[in-house]
């Protein structure tokens, strides 16, 4: 018994140091997997959603960036659109604690209601580890994943990187895209553009 | 009579306090509030000279740790933008960028100008302009502020200068702003300095026959997502110059043609460099690694 305890050890230290030592997500390559807290309180763990598109948005209430997005209400749309077609649709949070949309689980539950946001869950990265793995740089910053696990996209939300509403109305968006043309069978043709937005606020981040 | 002299008197002192306060107002210029800070729309001559080409800047004042972003702002963030209001026959150049830094920590990387920056642009006078004594020229201006978060400003700036027919005079309230923006824009390489470009795998090697030795280069790609901006840049001096290895962007899924930038080596020299992939390096590409590549390249001339 003990023995065989003792033999575990080195290994499950290995797995927990592995999502820190793996590369960044990449357009083409298997998504990192992951597992989080969301603010609803139940757990999440990414390879459970093989089989199903899984869009990742990394949020952050203070961003005007993001703001945008929700004050128009593009992004409550965009969530409701394609979870309403079998999408998973997680908001992923990497703010630091004491950095700008870093928040709890019940304020995050709050301004979901109050947003009339419907993600299907908004994931807590207060360490930013889930940010890290996939390298995310901005909020709003996407990334499409395909039934087999696959980035399709990893990017912009659109073509338009401003902070002004009035830009969303003729902008390109690019998770439709992307989910559009793979869920008919094609070749997503913008699998990679620079994300936009205010920088994710990390642990140490100063800017 | 005397009353009417005395007015007289009066109106012209009043003339004179009136251009006197409009002039300290212009020469003053404090500028318009951007989010923590100043931003100012300053002209290089006094006057507009019919069919003579004239500077026009944008000179931002910033709090102290605060920053705006260049051309490429990098991993994040967004470079001002600017709507001109001319009138006809005047047509604004594009910005001239003074070199900007590298901002951020060690995973996300910006570029921009932190503190104060001029921004310079030129702007062409037709020759078939009317000379007039106040011509207004505006600008709307969105800019992006930031330190630890970030606020976007918007302003409406004017100016009003006359458009003659003599030859431009500058204005010497504005001549040191102009020069210190000058002074921080990247020239063109020296013709006798020689650059190659290896696409390495994940890598790009710029390689540089240059004449002083260096011991600092860092590189700003003009356009996003072609290098990896939080990546270290690798300097190798050589005799002959230096190498040095910039990580490509995982978002850079084509093959890139050209990279184009700005290279700043020791001894604040910054250049403007656009250097075409090597062909010869692509192939090669695919049989090794950068290292080996840039050895057989090396040696190539031996055969």
């Amino acid at each position: 018994m003990k023995r065989s305890t003792l033999y575990l050890m080195p290994v499950t230290v290995v797995i927990c140091i592995a999502p820190l030592l793996v590369a960044a997500a990449k357009v083409g390559q298997a998504a990192p997997d992951f597992t989080a807290t969301a603010s609803n309180g139940k757990t999440f763990r990414l390879h459970d959603y093989r089989g199903k598109y899984v869009v990742l948005e990394w949020h952050n209430n203070g961003c005007p960036y993001v703001g945008k997005h929700y004050k128009s209400g593009n992004m409550q749309r965009l969530q409701k659109q394609w979870t309403g077609r079998s999408v998973v649709w997680f908001t992923i949070i990497s703010s630091a604690p004491g950095k700008q949309g870093y928040v709890t689980a019940s304020e995050e539950n709050e301004y979901l209601v109050k947003m009339q946001a419907a993600p299907t869950a908004a994931l807590l990265d207060p360490t930013g580890e889930i940010g890290h793995l996939y390298d995310a740089k901005t909020s709003p910053q996407m990334v499409v994943i395909n039934p087999q696990g696959i980035v399709i996209y990893d990017g912009a939300i659109d073509d338009k990187p401003t902070t002004d509403l009035s830009d969303i109305a003729g902008a390109t968006n690019y998770v439709n895209l992307a989910l559009e043309q793979a869920m008919a069978g094609k070749q997503v043709e913008m699998p990679a553009t620079r994300p936009y937005g205010c920088s994710v606020k990390y642990p140490g981040s100063t800017h | 009579m005397r009353g009417c002299e005395s007015n007289r008197r009066f109106s012209a002192a009043l003339v004179f306090l009136v251009a006197l306060l409009l002039y300290a107002a212009s020469a003053q210029a404090s500028g318009s509030p951007i989010p923590h800070g100043t931003l100012q729309l300053i002209a290089e001559n006094q006057w507009i000279a019919i069919g003579h080409p004239f500077y026009l800047g944008l000179h931002f004042q910033l709090e102290r740790g605060w920053h705006i972003y260049w051309v490429n702002p990098g991993d994040s963030g967004e470079p001002p933008r600017v709507t001109w209001q001319l009138p006809p026959g005047l047509s604004p150049g594009v910005i001239e960028w003074p070199v900007p830094r590298r901002l951020g920590t060690s995973t996300i990387v910006d570029f921009g100008y932190e503190d104060a920056v001029t921004l310079i642009v030129p702007v062409y006078a037709e020759i078939s302009l009317a000379a007039q004594p106040l011509a207004r020229l505006g600008a709307e201006i969105k800019v992006l502020v930031c330190r630890e978060m970030c606020i976007p400003g918007r302003t409406q700036l004017s100016l009003t200068l006359p458009i003659k027919s003599q030859l431009p005079a500058p204005d010497v309230r504005t001549r040191e702003l102009f020069a210190a923006a000058r002074k921080d824009l990247p020239r063109p390489a020296p013709q006798n300095w020689k650059f190659s470009l290896d696409d390495a795998k994940d890598s790009f090697v710029l390689a540089a026959n240059v004449a002083p030795q260096i011991t600092q280069a860092i590189f700003f790609p003009i356009l996003e997502a072609q290098i990896d901006n939080s990546a270290p840049q690798i300097l190798q001096p050589l005799a002959s110059g230096f190498r040095l290895t910039l990580r490509k962007s995982d978002r850079l899924l084509k093959p890139i043609e050209r990279l184009k930038g700005v290279l700043v080596l020791s001894g604040n020299r910054a250049c403007l460099i656009d250097v075409p992939v090597s062909k010869r390096g692509a192939q090669k590409n695919n049989s090794g690694s950068g290292i080996h590549e840039i050895q057989s390249s090396k040696e190539e001339p031996r055969k």
